[in-house]
């Protein structure tokens, strides 16, 4: 066990019930009467990985169609509704998952729960052209926006194609093609709607000032009428082996200020222990101003201007470990590589520190506390654990689970894992005749897409 | 069925219950013997703790020909001190679970620390070892000055920061600090070493001109013994606050497109200056600002991008740059509206918006409209202040702006008591459609000839 900051590490006391309306949706609701404001939050079972060949980005731009109204609520009514109530809002959509949420004043909470229930239950009867055609050039301006008009932009994206292959549910990301936005058709969003958008293929979370038993009656009096169906398709296979086999590579030339060098590690798929173990190691080798990589690249090497590496997290398919090495000044990239490397040799072969490990827990766990500090960011750990893992109360013991991974097991997992045949490399070279320099941001929180990322 | 038919009881909208009420924190003010002044704020449950120390080093306080330097000052702070290497600093602060931040702008200098709260002793241990006991090591200097000269082409390389870079050249006298990029150039950056980082630093920090706030649960906390034990070790000889001279702006109507070949989409950016919060006007143009870009039902993005589809979103929205005591000089905002649009839809986004400013001087904005903005921006305080992180950062904003320490609190009675009438005024007098610069970041061979004829001035192309 690490050295946890708080007692109960993290939860603080709080507790979660679970609960099934008669049309199979699941409720979790957990009080905390601190600051008088509620989080909703509801996860559709659906994500990128649900798409087929030649629609990606559906379920993204379905997302978007969710605010487009329904039976009782006009136009942009979702966004007007919780934003006068002096609520906050949005959705997003990852590999796994839609989730939408509204975080309300307390005594606002019974309105978010019309709302949501309104669009389960309704929003063929608003949906129309208009809205699908107005949605459509939204969403490929956020492409443009947030991928194709930004240096490294498409990096995430790249790496993603590479590390799956061909064919697998993970293969593309959530915001999809450019070309397959535009084939999509409003017959595509009913029958996506149709398959996926039921009360027995969601969850809802309710995490605040609240009163559970006044809270559980307006759940049942307004989802409870929705009728549970079911048209959803199978997933498609997304087993793979442990290690990819080989060293995949892909060298990208493009007008970009500096060299960079990101690379995806496959890595065990979360619910395990061996996943916590590997995040661990990734937050020791790339994770803060103290990591190995940082230390030998950022400031000893000076090879580089930055050096991250960080764990996503998939339930469904091995995790991706993320790392993203800009390059400093005229450095090339394989003298990066070859540090790398050697400092991967020497972790596989001795493992964490203690020292080492205690920071990595200290840090995790100071994410998770972060993390919990909202009654939105409660809600959406709530909704993951029930979603992807069936156990809301999962969430409460998430930090434990870390602190209770040991040197040893950081060590295992790196030498199964962290592996030169175990990742897929993308190398950036500029074409701009100018002298390169080097970038200070990460993209590797690029792996996802949402309603309104211009925020409020 | 057909899609049409309504398959589950539908209810009436339920009404609001009763609202419980909630006030934005109020600070406890206090100070330590060397003159720090400190303000804390108790926030049951936030186990993490903020902590922001506002430094008074503004970018104005630099030396001729060193712009960048506040930037590389107060970076190099946590880059080693009298009992930590710059790589132990770093790991004993991240074996607190602690992050530290430090940044310069043109209302003085922050370093902000973030900590759970049974470390929180540890962690400003550290936090005063950087104020009062930086090394300042020629080598760690050296390597902050390399990695800012690497970060420059990246910065320019995104179209939001490139433009706002532009922005500021256009609006203000070259002589100004505001109109040079914050962190300072290739030229000015290489010029800064060590002896000129420790001589700045002693200029410019003391206790006495910075302030300390601290937010977080402190149940079980002796604030006073760990500040005592900790902060209350940084002293220094008395000296007076930084002097910001005035500023003046030139936002005669003019395009100046920054060419980027190949762009997919045209980064726009359309500023002039406008008032500080001193100015009894300025919650009604927080309102008024609001109702124009605040939110994708905003008047902006209900056409640009709700009913035309060019952006992800645009939004209008106020920067305060210069803030001093409200006897002492006068203040300045940036008033900005910020977006991406496709390429090809450049000149009718901007037709478009154009005609949005014009329709709201015309016609004003109604009560609905008002109304709305006033419930969201007041109803919504909790939620935007129910961790620490956003209270430190609202108290520390009111220290370095010179502004009360209830002024947030103030300002939400304050638009409770704006009318649709002085929002209205303030919102116009701010964007008028002839008098702001635009900056469009993009293919110039695609949209300057498009946008030449819109009337918005003369149109001028800058390499990127």
């Amino acid at each position: 066990m690490g050295n946890p900051a708080i007692n109960q590490t993290g939860t603080a006391g709080l507790t979660a019930t679970e609960h099934r309306l008669d049309n199979g949706l699941r409720l979790v609701l957990s009080e905390d009467h601190l600051t008088p404001v509620a989080a909703v939050c509801l996860w559709y079972d659906v994500g990128s990985r649900h798409e087929i060949a030649g629609r990606t980005g559906l379920a993204h731009l379905f997302e978007h169609l969710m605010f487009q109204g329904s039976a009782q609520v006009k136009g942009n009514g979702h966004f007007e509704l919780v934003q006068g109530a002096g609520g906050s809002l949005n959705g997003t959509t990852s590999f796994e998952r839609t989730n939408y949420f509204e975080t309300m004043p307390a005594h606002q909470l019974e309105l978010a729960l019309w709302l949501e229930a309104d669009r389960m239950g309704t929003l063929l009867t608003a949906l129309d052209d208009e809205s699908l055609e107005n949605q459509r050039d939204v969403v490929k301006n956020e492409r443009r926006q947030r991928y194709d008009n930004v240096p490294y932009g498409t990096a995430f994206e790249r790496l993603i194609a590479l590390a799956y292959p061909d064919g697998h549910p993970y293969h593309h990301t959530p915001i999809g093609s450019m070309t397959d936005l535009d084939a999509a058709t409003l017959a595509d969003a009913r029958a996506f709607f149709r398959a996926n958008y039921a009360p027995n293929n969601a969850v809802l979370a309710i995490v605040g000032d609240i009163d559970p038993q006044q809270t559980l009656a307006w759940a049942d009096k307004y989802f409870g009428s929705i009728p549970a169906h079911s048209g959803k398709m199978p997933l498609r296979n997304a087993e793979l082996p442990d290690i990819i086999g080989t060293q995949l590579r892909e060298i990208v030339r493009e007008d970009v200020p500096a060299r960079a060098l990101t690379a995806a590690y496959r890595l065990p798929q979360d619910g395990t222990r061996e996943c916590d173990a590997a995040d661990l190691a990734v937050t020791v080798l790339g994770n803060g101003m103290s990591s190995r990589l940082y230390n030998r690249l950022v400031r000893h090497d000076r090879t580089a201007i930055s050096a991250d590496f960080g764990l996503m997290r998939l339930a469904g398919a091995p995790s991706l470990g993320w790392l993203d090495v800009k390059a400093s000044g005229g450095t090339e990239v394989p003298e990066i590589e070859s540090a790398i490397d050697e400092e991967l040799d020497r972790f596989r072969a001795d493992g964490p520190s203690p020292e080492e490990l205690e920071r990595a827990q200290a840090q995790l766990e100071r994410e998770w506390l972060d993390q919990f500090s909202t009654v939105a960011g409660r809600a959406d750990e709530l909704c993951r654990y029930t979603v992807l893992f069936g156990d809301p109360q999962l969430a409460f013991t998430a930090v434990s689970r870390i602190l209770d991974i040991t040197a040893a097991e950081v060590t295992a997992v790196a030498a199964a894992r962290l592996r030169p045949d175990n990742r897929a490399v993308l190398v950036y070279e500029p074409t701009s005749s100018a002298e390169p320099a080097a970038a200070d941001q990460n993209g590797a929180s690029q792996n996802g897409a949402s309603q309104n990322g211009a925020g409020q | 069925m057909t899609d049409a038919d309504v398959t589950m009881d539908l209810h009436p909208m339920p009404a609001a219950g009763q609202a419980r009420n909630w006030a934005f924190p109020s600070p406890e003010r206090g100070g330590l013997p060397t003159g720090l002044p400190v303000l804390r704020c108790h926030r049951p449950g936030q186990q993490l703790v903020a902590v922001e120390i506002c430094l008074d080093a503004p970018l104005d306080a630099e030396p001729d020909g060193l712009d960048g330097i506040a930037t590389i000052m107060v970076r190099a702070l946590s880059q080693g001190a009298r009992q930590h290497s710059a790589e132990a600093f770093a790991a004993e602060l991240e074996r607190c679970g602690a992050t530290l931040q430090a940044s310069a702008d043109f209302l003085g200098a922050r370093v902000s620390l973030e900590v759970p709260a049974s470390r929180l002793r540890r962690a400003l241990g550290l936090l005063t070892e950087a104020l009062a006991e930086p090394s300042f090591a020629p080598t760690e200097i050296e390597r902050l000055v390399r990695n800012r000269l690497d970060a420059i082409p990246i910065e320019l390389a995104n179209p939001g920061q490139r433009a706002a870079i532009q922005l500021a050249r256009e609006l203000f006298p070259g002589s100004a600090r505001m109109s040079r990029p914050r962190q300072g150039t290739a030229e000015t950056v290489s010029r800064i070493d060590a002896a000129a980082v420790r001589a700045f630093y002693e200029a410019q920090l003391r206790p006495v001109t910075a302030s300390a706030v601290v937010v977080g649960d402190l149940t079980g906390v002796d604030v006073d013994g760990v500040l005592a034990g900790t902060l209350g070790s940084w002293a220094t000889a008395a000296g007076a606050p930084a002097l910001v001279p005035p500023v003046t702006a030139r936002d005669d109507g003019r395009i100046v497109i920054v060419d980027r070949p190949g762009a997919v989409q045209t980064q726009v950016l359309i500023g002039r200056l406008g008032p500080d919060r001193h100015d009894p006007i300025w919650p009604a143009l927080v309102l008024g600002t609001y109702c124009l870009g605040g939110t994708l039902t905003s008047r902006l993005d209900r056409v640009l991008r709700e009913e035309k589809g060019y952006t992800y979103g645009v939004r209008a929205a106020t920067q305060v740059l210069h803030s001093p005591a409200p006897d002492s000089g006068i203040g300045a905002a940036l008033l900005a509206i910020a977006g991406s649009v496709d390429t090809a839809a450049t000149r009718p986004a901007l037709d478009d918006l154009r005609t949005v400013l014009r329709t709201l001087a015309a016609d004003g904005l109604t009560d609905a409209e008002r109304d709305l903005a006033v419930q969201n921006l007041v109803l919504v305080a909790p939620l935007r202040y129910e961790t620490s992180e956003p209270v430190a950062d609202t108290l520390a904003d009111q220290v370095q702006q010179h502004l009360p320490d209830d002024f947030q609190a103030q300002l939400y009675a304050c638009l409770a008591e704006t009318s649709t009438a002085e929002a209205t005024a303030a919102v116009v007098t701010a964007f008028p459609e002839d008098r702001m610069v635009t900056i469009l970041v993009g293919d110039a061979a695609q949209i300057k000839t498009p946008v030449e004829d819109l009337g918005i001035g003369p149109v001028s192309v800058v390499a990127a």
